[in-house]
């Protein structure tokens, strides 16, 4: 047996015993067809390829990145503590050297999973990536430079909203245009907060979008702007929906294609995302994705019903493909040169409101939110989300976020903006998290769900 | 019926008979003539059969080293391997040491052919076959175990051709697993070993007719379980590694703890073997047995072997003392030159073997040797028998370390792992008097030093009793039900009624049956392993149901008193 030329850590869980409803797409049959494939084939026999077991992740580790309404307890299950410990597992791996790259091949996904959760939306309850991104910088310290790939058919922008105002983290969704797909967002002009203006990329591409268009895009956008921002760790949420038997989206990617852009990427960390052709693409993908982490020969790979002929992307779809890109690195090179005041104006505070729907729990939050425009650190921040539907009726919390490297006076004003919000009667409930010295608090603490 | 146990192992062969009341009424012991297997296995059971009324009809239990030696040794027929693969990892990734022919034809994992193999391709591949000297052909297709029909088609074809091959072994009747290059591996060994397989049991039947009180013969399997003889030539390679299941099967058939947790330690000169049992049920090697190099998907006891045994080396440096991996010759206690943890045993008076003088006198001369490292030579001999216990008790811990992390695929299996960890420690071979109590106390565990220990294989073989496993696959939107190992590929009928419990019965029915066919009809419950039910939904409706069951008589020993 062919040694692997890369080591890979395959923390695999398939969550044969978890769906969201029986015959939803996020079902106990979702990761079948993959494990039968990836055993037939004999991967784990590969020397250098090494199966691991997730643990359970904590409170602690899901508080570093979420405020739960109205707690961990409440909205997230022992399914989703395992997804989340399996993915901390794989950069604990590759952080403590003992592969050199780790591929969380498991369930349920995390993406579309915002810093403030109510419940579960896009098939997304916690952020698998973000709580992972935050376990390695406990590790690691503030100053690692992490980038987020996102190849998933949705745009992420679960992620994006964890991390919209991070200096520390590089952020890009590859996805199908907002206009034609859930979430409906990620459009080249969402580019980051005050702090991190230029670091959220988002690529959207025209439904058709198959291998050529998107290792184009991969080849000649993606790898320029990690060569220029040099990472220390690069991360690819690998959903599989942009396969062209994808009942969900309408792209036109294959196995060949994901495991080429893989090998071009070479991500240290890999986590499955979506991706819903259970049977006829994430056996071939998943499969491919291994091969080209190990740097092994993928070249005989495909799916069974693969023909190119039929599936070249439609003529009008390598020109939109081409101009975008040439577009977004046109923003990216230019990142630096537009003035903050024009963009997030000249108050104390950069505010928005926003109306996010959870799709997957039929709940409607509005958030108005205020980052401190800070010179010294990256801003505190504060969210007010009122809900209505779902589980909760109506639901009113606040959330007071202190960034890493936070200067005093950000801390300061946020722990007195913690205070004076839990006062006042105004809220069910206030949240305070400090990521860098990490703690979190919450007022009054439901820890207990009857106490509401 | 009486049963005569016979264990060819790599030094002796060991026979024992035991009455019908599980009795050891005898036992024998003669060097292993590895020139000539038949005659050694012919003296011990010549030996064994003294202690037998030769009247009362006895049964023969068979645990050979013929197959693993064959298989470490390269010996046997040469195969040709003509495998369907179909798109996926590149064949040579799997760098296979025998020549195998590629041919057309693809079984996608649902068990759909999704192309068909080309008869004329497969027969000039089986021509170029023996034209590269093959005298045994192994075919093996991709998910051949959830649709035979592709290499059943290779055969007929290769068949009818006449082409005079020896043996020809299908990949999906060896297994119900899922690893294609281990099928392949499998095959091959299975076609390879196949030739010597038949010879041995032409031997063994020609003993039989000399000794007409045998009145059957079962042949141990790496599984700890046994099969018929007949069987074992069609499926020789699950003989492979007997040797170390017999010694698991002799611990639980010996030992006074049945039913709960238990770490077995087999102590040799070389080598210590290490085997779990939970809950009175040994622990099976994931995946399958690995000899000589080859991963195979052959069912197996799951052992770690360690090179520290009662003679090995011992090495002496600043950071301490430290035993093995290599043997390092006779004990001085024993008439060799060498020390040996067993001579610092002999020293200190834990164990009564050979001249404790000599003994004494090695390790003197190796303290004085050390320097300042050792006030005197019992104070080394103490730091020889720790080294000893420490690695042994290292050694144990990482075997259920690796156990409690193996992979497992539901949130249930996550939350609820099952505690394996031993309630007892249970030593077998001669140094476990000295050390199992002294790593029993470190571990804070009770513990059993087995009798016997010098013929303990041979007890263990003639206390195992028959194995079958069966895999079931049913999938009911495709109505099938597919059981790979017996060669089962039927219509269900009424899927959207048939459930877990159909599976299950299925499952029980056809293991009980294959059992029966085997002539196997001393064997215990079918037991349901393994058990997965999935829902097929397509297009947010459910459009039928798969589930993978696997039925399998357990290796079971009797109690030997």
């Amino acid at each position: 047996m062919a040694r692997a030329k890369r080591s890979v850590g395959l923390i695999f869980f398939p969550a044969f015993d978890w769906c969201i409803t029986p015959d939803h797409p996020e079902r106990e049959e979702r990761l079948l067809y993959t494990r039968d494939q990836i055993l037939e084939e004999g991967l784990l026999d590969i020397p250098g390829i090494s199966e691991f077991r997730p643990y359970v992740a904590s409170d602690k580790h899901i508080q570093r990145v979420h405020v739960c309404v109205t707690s961990v307890a409440e909205r997230v299950t022992e399914p989703h503590r395992i997804a989340v410990g399996g993915t901390m597992l794989a950069a604990d791996l590759v952080l403590d050297k003992q592969v050199d790259c780790a591929f969380a091949l498991l369930r349920p996904p995390g993406h579309h999973a915002n810093r403030v959760v109510h419940g579960a939306r896009g098939f997304c309850t916690v952020n698998n990536e973000a709580i992972m991104v935050e376990h390695i910088r406990h590790r690691l310290g503030p100053d690692v430079r992490i980038a987020i790939v996102d190849t998933d058919a949705h745009h992420a922008d679960g992620t994006q909203d964890i991390f919209y105002n991070d200096p520390g983290i590089l952020h890009i969704s590859l996805h199908q245009d907002g206009r034609t797909l859930y979430p409906g967002t990620g459009f080249i002009s969402e580019r980051g907060g005050p702090a991190a203006y230029g670091q959220t990329i988002n690529v959207p591409l025209p439904p058709g979008t198959g291998d050529q268009g998107i290792l184009y895009v991969v080849e000649n956008l993606v790898m320029p702007i990690l060569a220029e921002w040099k990472p220390d760790i690069i991360i690819n949420a690998a959903g599989q929906d942009n396969h062209y038997s994808d009942p969900l989206a309408n792209m036109n990617f294959s196995a060949q294609g994901y495991a080429r852009l893989t090998e071009m990427l070479k991500p240290d960390i890999v986590v499955l995302e979506g991706g819903y052709s259970i049977e006829g693409a994430l056996p071939y993908v998943n499969v491919g994705i291994i091969l080209a982490l190990a740097g092994l020969d993928y070249t005989q790979l495909r799916e069974p019903d693969w023909k190119p002929d039929e599936l070249r992307q439609p003529k009008h779809v390598m020109p939109i493909v081409k101009s975008t890109a040439a577009e977004v690195w046109k923003q990216w090179e230019t990142r630096h040169q537009v003035r903050r005041e024009e963009v997030f104006g000249r108050s104390a505070f950069y505010v928005r409101d926003r109306s996010i729907f959870y799709d997957t729990d039929q709940i409607m939050e509005n958030q108005h939110e205020r980052i401190k425009l800070c010179p010294d650190c990256p801003g505190w921040r504060e969210i007010d989300s009122q809900t209505a539907g779902g589980w909760s009726g109506q639901a009113k919390v606040a959330a007071v976020t202190v960034p890493w490297k936070a200067c005093g006076t950000c801390r300061r004003e946020a722990w007195d903006t913690y205070e004076q919000l839990g006062g006042s009667g105004r809220f069910d409930q206030v949240f305070y998290q400090d990521c860098g010295e990490d703690v979190f608090l919450c007022t009054p603490d439901h820890h207990q769900p009857w106490a509401l | 019926m009486q049963v005569i146990g016979i264990d060819v192992g790599g030094t002796n062969t060991d026979a024992v008979l035991l009455s019908e009341e599980w009795e050891v009424l005898g036992m024998a012991k003669t060097p292993t003539d590895h020139s000539n297997i038949f005659a050694s296995t012919k003296q011990a059971l010549d030996q064994i059969l003294a202690h037998h009324n030769k009247r009362a009809p006895v049964q023969l239990h068979l645990s050979t080293t013929l197959s693993t030696n064959a298989v470490v040794e390269g010996r046997g027929d040469p195969v040709g391997v003509i495998v369907i693969p179909g798109p996926g990892i590149d064949l040579s990734t799997y760098e296979f040491s025998f020549p195998v022919y590629p041919v057309k034809g693809y079984t996608d994992h649902r068990g759909r052919i999704a192309a068909d193999i080309a008869p004329a391709e497969v027969l000039a591949a089986a021509r170029q076959a023996k034209a590269d000297g093959a005298r045994a052909l192994a075919i093996v297709g991709k998910f051949s175990q959830r649709n035979n029909s592709l290499e059943l088609a290779a055969k007929q074809v290769i068949e009818h051709a006449g082409l005079g091959f020896r043996q020809i072994t299908l990949g999906h009747q060896l297994s119900g697993r899922l690893n294609f290059p281990r099928r392949i591996m499998t095959a091959y060994l299975n076609a390879k070993v196949a030739g010597i397989q038949l010879e041995f049991a032409a031997m063994i039947e020609r003993l039989q007719a000399e000794n007409p009180a045998i009145s059957a013969v079962r042949i141990l399997k790496a599984d700890g379980g046994t099969m018929g003889l007949a069987e074992s030539c069609s499926r020789p390679i699950e003989t492979i590694l007997s040797g170390p299941a017999a010694s698991i099967m002799a611990a639980q058939a010996l030992s006074r703890y049945t039913s709960e947790n238990i770490v077995v330690v087999d102590i040799g000169g070389t080598t210590t073997d290490i085997a779990a049992i939970v809950g009175g049920e040994p622990v099976y090697q994931r995946g399958g047995a690995v000899i000589g190099g080859y991963q195979t998907l052959v069912p197996a006891l799951h052992t770690v072997s360690i090179g520290l045994g009662g003679d090995s080396e011992i090495h002496i440096d600043d950071s301490g003392v430290r035993l093995g991996p290599k043997r390092a010759g006779r004990a001085a206690a024993l008439g060799g030159g060498v020390l040996t943890p067993t001579d610092a045993a002999a020293a200190l008076g834990l164990a009564d073997v050979g001249d404790k003088g000599k003994a004494v006198a090695v390790l003197e001369q190796k303290a004085w040797a050390a320097g300042e490292r050792f006030a005197s030579w019992q104070d080394l001999a103490r730091a020889v028998v720790d080294a000893f216990v420490d690695q042994l008790c290292a050694a144990i811990e990482a075997v259920y370390h690796s156990l409690e992390n193996v992979p497992v695929y539901t949130v249930s299996e996550i939350l609820a792992s099952a505690d394996i960890r031993p309630q007892a420690i249970v030593g077998l071979g001669a140094p476990a008097e000295v050390f199992i109590p002294l790593a029993a106390k470190k571990l804070g565990l009770p513990w059993e030093v087995l009798p016997y220990h010098a013929g303990a294989n041979g007890i263990g073989a003639a206390a195992a009793r028959p194995t079958v496993a069966l895999s079931v696959h049913v999938d009911t939107e495709q109505g099938l039900m597919i059981i790979p190992e017996v060669g089962v590929r039927e219509r269900i009928e009424r899927g959207l009624l048939f459930d877990e419990k159909d599976a299950c019965r299925v499952a029980v029915d056809h293991t009980a049956a294959s059992a029966q066919k085997l002539g196997l009809t001393d064997y215990g419950d079918v037991h349901i392993v393994e058990t997965e039910a999935f829902n097929v939904v397509r297009g947010f409706s459910t459009v039928g149901r798969i589930f993978n069951i696997r039925a399998q008589i357990r290796p079971g020993v009797r109690r030997v008193r």
